[in-house]
């Protein structure tokens, strides 16, 4: 076969040019090692969280001592002036108003009927720490305990947590994402590159159809983003990362991912001559949409407008449902909407890709 | 515009150069033939195979060195001959057998498991050239094959170059003169897209020279001699200096010019009719200097 052959060569190359490859594995690796190390621990950081419960139920309490105590220092305050005073003074980072009728709420929730949960969460917003984790943390706690995105199909359960959420767990997900998305500046490079150096022009002398040079690089930069996230997953999980849901399943999304990233990239290398063209633009492309998308803070604190920018594309989508398989279990039914968003990509992407590929084809 | 209609038969087993200057359009009329620029209007046909029509037969039967030497760094000569070996779909066998053959006669077989980053130039320019041939197609297209290549080098590819004529058809562009006028069986110079003169070299060379140079070197030189062979009027021009003596006219017959100088007891050292080259008939024809 013609593509495999070209595909063999691609390979080779990638795997014999050390230097690029060190990079796109080794970028993201030293940002999960950074971050790894700097918030590893079986836990969180501790962070003091006060807690002033009025619905004092038995699910509130439950709530307090199985959920929130896991993650954080608690200090109970019967009332908000109290703990609005030791706030200011900074004894704690934040503290939640668990209102009255959560109970309720959380049960329903647990019943399979879909309930918002409303904690009231006072904080100093001048504290980055604070409104990038300590929120995420509550947030990642909250939607566990209450199995918000827990199918109907489960019966009641007891109250149980199925993990603690650590830091890892949180950031995990994002570097990954951030890891495939080097895969749009280094698809774009590699096909410019043949393009560049006549590479290309040599080969289309050859009885090589356009067809199977594109299926080559595909093939060639798709292995490259398996070995990548097969990596990227075995090292999160050495720092420890838990995979509650199924693994399969967020391989799933992350493949998705990764063919999105080589379409974006195939569409940089047609609309560009060179790599000093192509390698600006995609890391133009790449760095603010992983700062967008939620790579290393989450984006829900984005303003509402650029949040909805974000939306629009498919890598918070990626990174949203892989921590919720990852960290909270959930099924494939709870993350269709996000999966068939990266399907809808994947396809556009790579269909434009392959356009443009084979429009500046000659023959 | 690169090159602006030209129209050229080459007939199977020749080799043809095309001689040109830098823009003339050589690599852009290779380009054509090999299907990798449309052609705004107008067509070309291989071996009865339309470029246009039919690019992917065309595409079975020639091989192409590149002007610039393209090849991948990163694999070995071996790896880089099978890549074209194999996507033009030889077996294994033939494929191993052609390729040995191919670098042993380029001297690169100590080196065929050396990545091709660590070549020198001259390697690379040679590994460029057997790439073209791993497949043995039935048309040849060699654009620049020698550019800035060592003399040595040059010759070497040269002489195998000379052991492909007549087995394979071969189009050659140069800008060298020495090297179309050693290789080829024909000429076609091209300027500013358009061929401005064709045929073989020698068949060149005698359109222009009208007027013929016989340089003489004698010992014992009179100006009476000399002065004698300017009263003739078939001698245009008679020029002399130092011993040497420099006569040029129409047909000019060295038989009667030695025998005069001998009849006026004058020794000869050395005497030739000068031949035009192939630089004096792209001067006349385009009025420019090859290299400019």
């Amino acid at each position: 076969m013609r593509f495999s052959e070209l595909a063999r060569r691609c390979l080779k190359e990638t795997y014999r040019d050390r230097l690029s490859l060190g990079f796109l594995l080794g970028f993201p690796l030293v940002f999960m090692l950074l971050m790894g190390v700097a918030f590893a621990g079986d836990t969180a950081p501790e962070y003091d969280l006060g807690v002033l419960d009025q619905d004092q139920s038995q699910v509130s309490q439950a709530f307090v001592t199985e959920a929130l105590a896991t993650a954080f220092e608690i200090t109970s305050y019967d009332d908000s002036s109290q703990a609005l005073g030791d706030l200011k003074a900074g004894e704690i980072s934040a503290y939640i108003t668990i209102p009255q009728g959560f109970g309720a709420q959380v049960y329903q929730n647990w019943q399979g009927e879909k309930e918002n949960i409303v904690l009231d969460i006072t904080y100093d917003e001048s504290d980055l720490i604070v409104k990038e984790q300590v929120i995420s943390m509550i947030d990642a706690v909250t939607r566990s305990f209450a199995r918000i995105e827990v199918p109907v199909t489960l019966n009641a359960s007891p109250i149980h947590i199925e993990s603690e959420i650590t830091y890892i767990d949180f950031i995990a997900p994002g570097i990954i994402i951030f890891g495939l998305l080097i895969l749009i500046p280094t698809s774009a490079r590699m096909m410019v590159r043949d393009k560049e150096k006549g590479v290309l022009a040599r080969l289309l002398t050859t009885p090589a159809r356009p067809w199977e040079f594109i299926s080559a690089y595909s093939i060639c930069l798709f292995a490259v983003g398996i070995a990548q996230i097969i990596i990227f997953m075995v090292v999160a999980v050495l720092f420890g990362l838990d995979i509650v849901g199924s693994a399969g399943l967020v391989f799933l999304v992350f493949t998705l991912t990764a063919l999105c990233c080589i379409g974006i990239g195939m569409i940089i290398s047609s609309l560009t001559k060179s790599e000093n063209q192509a390698d600006p633009l995609s890391w133009l492309i790449a760095m603010p949409l992983a700062m967008l998308s939620g790579c290393w803070f989450s984006i829900e604190f984005m303003p509402s407008w650029l949040q909805s920018i974000a939306n629009a594309f498919p890598f918070s989508h990626a990174i949203e449902a892989s921590r919720s398989i990852l960290s909270r279990g959930t099924g494939f039914e709870a993350v269709t909407s996000d999966f068939l968003f990266l399907v809808i990509w994947t396809v556009i992407v790579f269909a434009a890709g392959i356009l443009l590929f084979r429009r500046k084809m000659p023959i | 515009m690169a090159v602006d209609s030209i129209n050229l038969e080459i007939s199977r087993g020749e080799l043809f150069s095309l001689l040109g200057p830098n823009g003339a359009g050589k690599t852009t009329t290779i380009n054509m033939l090999c299907c990798l620029l449309k052609p705004t209007s107008g067509t070309a046909s291989i071996m009865g195979y339309d470029i246009m029509k039919e690019p992917f037969r065309v595409k079975e039967l020639i091989g192409v060195s590149p002007q610039d030497t393209v090849l991948s760094e990163l694999l070995n000569s071996r790896e880089n001959l099978s890549l074209i070996g194999r996507v033009h779909r030889i077996g294994s066998k033939e494929l191993k057998q052609r390729s040995e053959e191919l670098l042993e006669t380029v001297g690169l077989t100590e080196r065929a498991k050396d990545r091709v980053g660590k070549f020198s130039g001259g390697m690379k320019r040679r590994l460029n050239l057997i790439m073209a041939l791993v497949h043995s197609p039935e048309i040849l297209f060699l654009d620049e094959p020698t550019l800035g290549l060592d003399p040595q080098s040059r010759r070497a590819i040269w002489d195998y170059i000379a052991e492909l004529k007549g087995k394979i058809t071969i189009l050659l562009t140069t800008h060298y003169l020495e090297e179309a006028d050693v290789l080829s069986d024909r000429v076609g110079i091209i300027d500013e897209g358009k061929i401005v003169a064709l045929g073989t070299p020698d068949e060149l060379k005698n359109n222009i020279s009208e007027t013929n140079t016989m340089i003489i070197s004698a010992e014992n030189l009179s100006t009476e001699a000399i002065d004698g062979l300017r009263t003739r009027d078939i001698y245009t021009e008679v020029d002399s200096s130092s011993g040497n003596l420099r006569v040029l006219g129409k047909d000019l017959n060295f038989r009667e010019i030695m025998d005069y100088l001998h009849s006026q007891g004058i020794v000869v050292r050395s005497a030739a009719l000068e031949q035009p080259t192939l630089e004096d008939v792209f001067l006349q024809i385009t009025g420019k200097e090859l290299r400019e």
